[in-house]
Order: structure tokens, then sequence, then C-alpha cells
């Protein structure tokens, strides 16, 4: 209470001292900031902040689809739960290796079709187009073209027949993961021009001094490109950690007999957040399924934390930030 | 750019022979899915196409009520492409040129709902949509596009920042409101961010907003995204039979409209992608 008086007391002095002309003036800005942002704002609070929360609150209870008038508060239980269900670890166990062999892939080679296009040589734009479309192509589409590839009557396994070789059930669980990962590489072409921003943004007086100094390819990508980009990287790195742990509809597309978004895919492709979706509409397991994706949410924002705590260890600004 | 030109011969022969194979794979997959999609239905896959079998578009857009699929797709990505890009820019402005308390925060806040799993808000939005009786109709998705979206919010604040402080002091000079500001000399001059907005809520929802309808519509009121995932292409004689041509098809057919409008506009989304990229 006192404070909030003290603060009062500080904004009317202020204001005391101030013209009223400007006073109102910026007054009137400030609502009108509002009003501008508004549109935003109040569709953030409805149907952002409270459903988060509200979701948050159902996920501490037995909620079940069909019990909200007699909704039993159950504590901690549905998180206990999440860690002692070996179905839900073992999903997130698949989704961390997806994960670690996704983020680092997709950002070497979308790195290297940026370098390659960012070569002196004729038809840039086309050769940028033909890589970039894979990305706009709709995930429904790139799925299920990808699937009717990769079956056993599949143009892939027609070829090694062709070529004298055994046909390979592909979706299989020997396999499965390869497709799953063919599939998210190909439509790596989404990051490429973020890639391309970066590499033209460094100076070409660098490149020309380093070669004058008579440093080699190598020696200029590892100590000039590669340092400038990091800021890029960086902001790569963040969204594709936070996609890969949400991987959900390409392993159910792969799924071997996929005919709906509640297909469960084959157990090596068998991902955390299948496990939370199947948890709420094939079950109605509402509560449990909410406290699953909270502790994603929780797991990614985590994640964030400490990817932002540690740039600034290999994140390199060309600009110090003033004031830090 | 000269930036890492490739000097020797051998290098540039590399440099053709990688961006050219790399083309190829790229473009592969789906040329096999036109090249599937014209295939005699039940015949086995191949290389070169073994007809021109047209008729399997005629089947795609009658074996299934396909039409009604893509009236539906047509409702939803009308009400999300046009509506939050003018949205978008009414509140990427006010982010831009106009001052108050708490506006770094909320911009921060604006920023960090892009990290949010969707499916955390969605879930509990089904439950209170549920209640609500909003299920199975096209309210969500204008609910949803009132409040624009966080990423073109971002494009065209970063756009708007760009530009002098000139621009509007003039025009308020002589008395004009910070509407008129906004909408007779901000929106005119940006054309391309309103493409670039426009082209990327198109695609996101027409091909990638197929979760949504599956959580809150019947499946007569489908967009094509989840229809032609879920419904599939029986043989209407047997049931087991997945008729994968007319299915190939069918994507085609869906897929068509976002090759357009990406070759139409690619100018302006590489152009506004890019820009806010490096500003940002």
């Amino acid at each position: 209470m006192s404070q909030a008086k003290s603060t009062g007391a500080i904004i009317t002095e202020q204001t005391a001292r101030m013209r009223p002309a400007s006073k109102r003036r910026s007054i009137k800005a400030a609502l009108e900031f509002y009003l501008f942002i508004s549109p935003w704002f109040i569709v953030f609070v409805l149907l952002g902040l409270i459903p988060l929360f509200y979701g948050l609150y159902l996920s501490f209870t037995n909620y079940a689809g069909f019990n909200m008038d007699r909704l039993k508060f159950v504590g901690f239980d549905n998180y206990i739960k999440v860690f002692t269900d070996n179905d839900a670890m073992y999903s997130l166990g698949r989704t961390m290796l997806i994960t670690c062999i996704n983020v680092p892939a997709s950002m070497a080679i979308g790195l290297l079709l940026a370098i390659l296009l960012n070569q002196n040589v004729r038809n840039i734009g086309l050769y940028r187009t033909l890589f970039f479309i894979p990305s706009i192509i709709p995930i429904v589409a790139v799925g299920t073209m990808w699937r009717s590839l990769f079956t056993k009557e599949g143009v892939i396994n027609q070829y090694l027949v062709q070529a004298g070789l055994e046909p390979v059930d592909w979706l299989g669980y020997d396999y499965a993961m390869l497709p799953l990962f063919i599939m998210l590489m190909w439509g790596v072409g989404g990051g490429i021009l973020i890639y391309l921003a970066g590499l033209k943004a460094v100076s070409k007086e660098l490149y020309e001094a380093a070669a004058i100094d008579g440093a080699t390819t190598a020696q200029r990508f590892s100590r000039i490109t590669l340092p400038l980009i990091t800021p890029v990287l960086f902001f790569q790195f963040i969204m594709n950690i936070i996609g890969s742990l949400q991987i959900f509809v390409q392993p159910v597309l792969l799924a071997a007999n996929s005919n709906s978004l509640l297909s469960t895919p084959i157990r090596p492709n068998y991902v955390y957040s299948v496990h939370a979706f199947q948890q709420i509409f094939a079950f109605n397991r509402f509560g449990y399924g909410l406290a699953l994706l909270w502790v994603l949410f929780l797991m990614i924002l985590l994640f964030t934390i400490v990817i932002f705590t540690t740039s600034k260890l290999w994140v390199f600004y060309e600009v110090e930030q003033e004031g830090k | 750019m000269v930036g890492q030109s490739t000097g020797s011969t051998l290098g540039r022969v590399t440099v053709y022979g990688l961006l050219i194979l790399l083309s190829i794979i790229f473009v592969m997959p789906l040329y096999w899915l036109v090249t599937n999609s014209l295939q005699l239905v039940g015949s086995s896959s191949s290389f070169l196409p073994g007809g021109l079998h047209f008729e399997n578009y005629y089947y795609a857009a009658t074996l299934i009520d396909y039409w009604s699929y893509t009236k539906s797709s047509i409702i939803l990505t009308s009400i999300s492409v046009v509506i939050p890009t003018l949205t978008s820019a009414l509140v990427g402005f006010g982010f831009a040129r106009l001052r108050g308390p708490g506006k770094g925060f909320l911009f921060m806040m604006m920023l960090s709902t892009m990290m949010l799993p969707g499916i955390v808000t969605q879930i509990p939005t089904y439950v209170i949509f549920f209640k609500l009786g909003f299920l199975n109709t096209y309210w969500p998705w204008l609910f949803w596009a009132l409040g624009g979206s966080a990423f073109s919010i971002f494009l065209y604040r970063q756009f708007f920042s760009s530009f002098p402080k000139d621009l509007e002091e003039a025009a308020r000079i002589d008395g004009c409101s910070t509407f008129r500001i906004f909408w007779n000399i901000f929106m005119p001059i940006s054309f391309p961010v309103i493409a670039t907005v426009s082209i990327l809520s198109f695609n996101g929802s027409w091909g990638g907003d197929y979760l949504t309808p599956f959580m809150f519509l019947q499946d007569d009121k489908y967009p094509l995204a989840t229809a032609l995932f879920s419904v599939g292409y029986a043989f209407p004689g047997d049931q087991r039979i997945e008729m994968t041509q007319v299915l190939n098809a069918g994507l085609v057919m869906f897929v068509l409209p976002i090759i357009v409008v990406f070759f139409i506009g690619q100018r302006y989304l590489v152009e506004g992608v890019v820009s806010s990229a490096v500003k940002g």
C-alpha cells in the first residue's frame, strides 16, 4: 500500500511539473498504442493465457472428457505418472534421439546448401527456388508422397529390384527411422534463406584481406565465415530444437497403415507428442495428456533458457551491445 | 556475390555438379508424385509415366466429396489470410511507431508465444469451445484470426520501424489521426511485407492447418489438408484396396495453389524474410 502511494506521489509530482498539454498528449499516445495492439492483446489473453492456465489446472485433475461436473483434484499424480509411464519415457527417448540427429544434420545441410547458393554462378535464383520448393509443400502431401515412395511396392524398391537387389521393408521396424530423416532433410530448404542472409552480411573486405594474407578456403571458412554467422546459427539452433522436440505429424504420416492423425507410428518413430496426442484423443485421458504436454513445454522452456544463457560463450556479435 | 568465388575450373565444375545434383534430389519426389498421379490405377509405379490417365483426377475429385473439402479449405484460408494480415499490420504498427508504458515487455511476450507448442493451448481451448458450443463451426478461426499472428506482427514491426520519423510528423502537424497515418501513409508503401505475410499465412492455412480442423470440426467440414489424409481413396468395390494413383492426383490438385502463389509472390517472400532476418 505504502509503495503504491509513493509511486502515485511521484507520478503526481512529475505530472505537476509537466505542461498539461504535453501530459495530455502522452496519455493520448499511450491510449493509442494500447488501442493498436488491443486485437493481439485481447486474443492473447482470451485464447492464449486463459487456455494455457486452464490446461495447467486440468493437468492436476482426473479430467477424462466427460466428468467435468465431478472433477477431482489429484495433485501431482499425472506428473508422477509421466515419469513412471514406460511408453512416455520410451517416446521421450526417441524424441531426444531424433532431435540429437535432426538438429545438427539439418543445420549442417542447410548451411552447406546456403554456401553453395552463395557462389558466383549463373541462374542462382533458379537453384534457390528449386532448393526452397520442398519446404513450401504441405507436410500432409509430403508425408503421403514419401510413404508411397517407400512402401514395399514403391518406386524406391522397384529401382532396387531393377538393379538386381532385394527389396527393403523401409517402413518396417529395422529401417523406419531412415525414411523419417530423409523426409526431414528433404524439407531443410526452408532455413536456407536465413543462412543465406547471414552469409551475405559478412563483408567482402574480410575475405579479400584474408586472401592477401594467404589464408586457405578452409581457414577463411573457419576463422571468418563461421564466427560471423554465429547469430544466425544461434537463431536456427533454437528454432530447430523447439521444432524437433515437438515433432509429431511426420512419424504419423509414415506409419505403415497410416490413414488418420490417430495412427500409431512404428515403434522406433513413436515420439513423445504422438504419445500425448494418443492419450487425449484415443483414450480421453485429458488430465494426463495435458500433464505430458506441460512437461514438454517446460522442457522446451528449459532448453531455450540454457541455450540463451550459454550463447554468450559462442555467439559473436559484430556490434557490441551497448550498456552491457 | 564474389564472397567465396571459386577460382579453379575444377572448383566451378564441383559447384555446378552439386547444384544440379541437389536440384534433382529436391525436385525428384515431386516428379514422382505427378508421374504416379497419371498412372493406371493399380499399376505399379515407374519412372516414366505408363500413360496419361487424366481420369485419375476425375476420380480424385468425385470419389470423395472433394469440392466440399475444398470449400472448407477456401473458407478457413480466407479467414486466416485476410483478417490476420490486417490486424497484424495494426499491431505491428503499434509496436513500431507508437509509445506506451510496458511496450518492451508486451513485445517480448508476443515473441515468446512463438516458442509455445500450439497444442498446449489448443487442447484446453477445445474444452472451452466445447462448453461454449463453438465446436464444428468456423468461429474459432475467426477469433484466432482477429489476434493476428506473432510472426506476421514481428515482420510488420521490423518493416514499419525502418522508416524515418519525418514520414508521419508532417501528417501529424496537418492534424492527421494516427489511424489515417497508418492506413493512408504506411500501408500503401508496405506492399512487400503485406505480400510476404499473405503468402506465409496462405501456406500456413491451406497446407499447414490440418490438426485444428481434426480437433474442432466434424469430418464433413474438414478442409483438404485434413481430409486427404484421413478420408483416403478406397476402391469402390473393395474398401481395403487403396488407390494410390488417385490419392496422388488429389494431392497434386491440393498442392497446386501453393505452388502458384509461391511463384507469383516469391520475389517478395525472399525479400521480406531476408530483410527481417538480417535486421532482427
